[in-house]
């Protein structure tokens, strides 16, 4: 499933731009992909990162995947409810499963991303 | 898995040299686990004997070893292999015919290996069947036995192995080109006793939580683990009087401080888990070995490790650090690896438990 009106990385993660803001989560190829989560390592709160630097880990019993930043960006709120519930994510990625909120510090690393026909038309050709 | 053939009146003389296990107590009708080594003491796989009467015996490689153990036999049998480290020159004075049951040119007798396991097996085994008298022969098999039978028309060798420590298992051997059709007559037979496919990754899950070995992990591999320390030294029989590679084994039988022992920990939600590769530490933080399989189950994470011997009593309690899964853990300070004796904090406890579990 993809989500018109968010942006798709090729690593399989989503963001929704909000003014100033965007909101990250991987995609429902991705966690798919990995199957059952069982933990999620979120970023601090406060902490700044540079756009496809890592910000999250996700682990299911059988593998573990980065989450790259598709952004540059300070963390602004993470989904803590991910600490006792990562299933969250497998069960409803886009919404309930966001990650977490940076406030956009280079828009610049947008232009990279593709809207939800071009993550389409990417996932066909894996 | 691969499955060869290997007869004549040479096929026990063969396989007593070639493996570990004595062939000669192996009744017709029963199987035996065993191993296949190079006269270094290297295990190159781990296998099962099934024999089939006087002089005949089908044997069950992993499938990955297949090709190198039809070439260590074939190496054997040309006269190109060392059998004997001390003896360099000793042959092998055995020639019995193997054949690759998997190659459809054997004709009627190819075979391939489908593993029925669990509670309802025996039940969906006697629905296709058809006959009562299945389940009079299922009951009274022991386990690492079989027989042959007719299932639903379709010839097979049923044997109780496997592979994932339910303890009513079988294993069907078929002709490949009747395997789909057995398959598909087995989910049908068995839909309202909620038969499943399982893919290897769920096979896996089972065999760790069970604390069976998978060649390459709990057996050779990295390590270089030897029966004796994944826990099956009973297999070698070192009171015969020659097999390749009973010197090393003897030497290894007696020193070894490591060994495989099945952990348990926690899986409640929130707790992150362990993986291959994860140091386990003794009470003083001190890295005792490494995880070498891990899989989830229910409220634990069980964990194949290869720890030192005096640390893997039952009951023993030890610790779990978590290897950095990525370049900014490790920009945080956390290992990459981490070597016998290194200290370090444990991350999450856990406890030595029984060497196998049985379902």
């Amino acid at each position: 499933m993809v989500v018109d009106g968010l942006l798709y990385t090729k690593d399989h993660e989503w963001t929704k731009v909000e003014g100033e803001v965007a909101t990250i989560g991987i995609t429902d190829h991705a966690q798919e992909q990995l199957g059952e989560l069982v933990f999620v390592e979120l970023p601090e709160v406060g902490k700044e990162f540079a756009a496809h630097k890592e910000i999250a880990v996700v682990e299911s019993s059988k593998a573990a995947g980065d989450v790259y930043c598709p952004v540059a960006g300070k963390v602004t709120e993470i989904n803590d409810e991910l600490n006792t519930r990562p299933e969250l994510i497998n069960e409803d990625c886009y919404e309930g499963g966001w990650i977490c909120k940076v406030q956009i510090t280079d828009k610049a690393p947008l232009d990279d991303l593709m809207d939800a026909a071009q993550y389409k038309e990417f996932l066909e050709t894996l | 898995m691969g499955v060869l053939e290997i007869s004549g009146a040479d096929a026990e003389p063969f396989l007593n040299t070639v493996a570990t296990n004595n062939v000669s107590r192996l009744q017709a009708g029963r199987a035996q686990y065993s191993y296949v080594l190079d006269a270094a003491g290297t295990v190159l796989d781990d296998i099962i004997i099934y024999r089939q009467g006087q002089t005949s015996f089908m044997i069950v490689v992993n499938a990955a070893n297949e090709p190198k153990i039809e070439a260590w036999f074939d190496a054997l049998l040309a006269g190109k292999a060392v059998l004997d480290v001390a003896e360099p020159g000793r042959k092998l004075e055995c020639a019995p015919t193997i054949r690759d049951l998997r190659d459809l040119a054997v004709g009627d007798q190819a075979r391939v290996d489908l593993a029925l396991q669990g509670p309802a097996s025996s039940e969906v085994l006697v629905r296709l069947a058809g006959e009562a008298s299945m389940r009079g022969c299922l009951t009274n098999l022991k386990s690492f036995a079989f027989f042959e039978a007719s299932l639903g028309g379709i010839d097979c060798l049923i044997s109780t192995t496997g592979y994932t420590g339910a303890s009513v298992s079988f294993e069907l051997f078929v002709h490949p080109e009747q395997a789909p059709q057995l398959w598909n007559a087995i989910l049908e037979a068995g839909q309202s006793l909620g038969v499943l496919p399982c893919g290897l990754g769920a096979r896996d899950s089972l065999r760790i939580e069970a604390g069976l070995p998978l060649y390459g992990h709990e057996l050779a591999g990295p390590f270089g683990i030897s029966p004796f320390e994944a826990g099956y030294g009973w297999a070698v029989k070192l009171d015969k009087d020659f097999f390749i590679g009973r010197a090393p084994m003897a030497q290894g039988a007696r020193s070894y401080d490591l060994q495989v022992a099945r952990l348990e920990f926690s899986a409640a939600r929130g707790v992150r888990p362990v993986r291959p590769d994860d140091p386990i530490l003794d009470g003083q933080g001190a890295c005792i070995g490494w995880i070498l399989s891990s899989a989830r189950a229910g409220k634990s994470q069980y964990a194949l490790a290869y720890i030192a011997r005096a640390e893997a009593r039952e009951g023993n309690t030890v610790g779990a650090y978590y290897l950095a899964r990525s370049a900014s853990q490790v920009q945080q300070g956390r290992c990459e690896r981490m070597d016998k004796g290194q200290t370090a904090e444990a991350d999450l406890a856990g406890t030595v438990v029984g060497r196998f579990a049985k379902f």
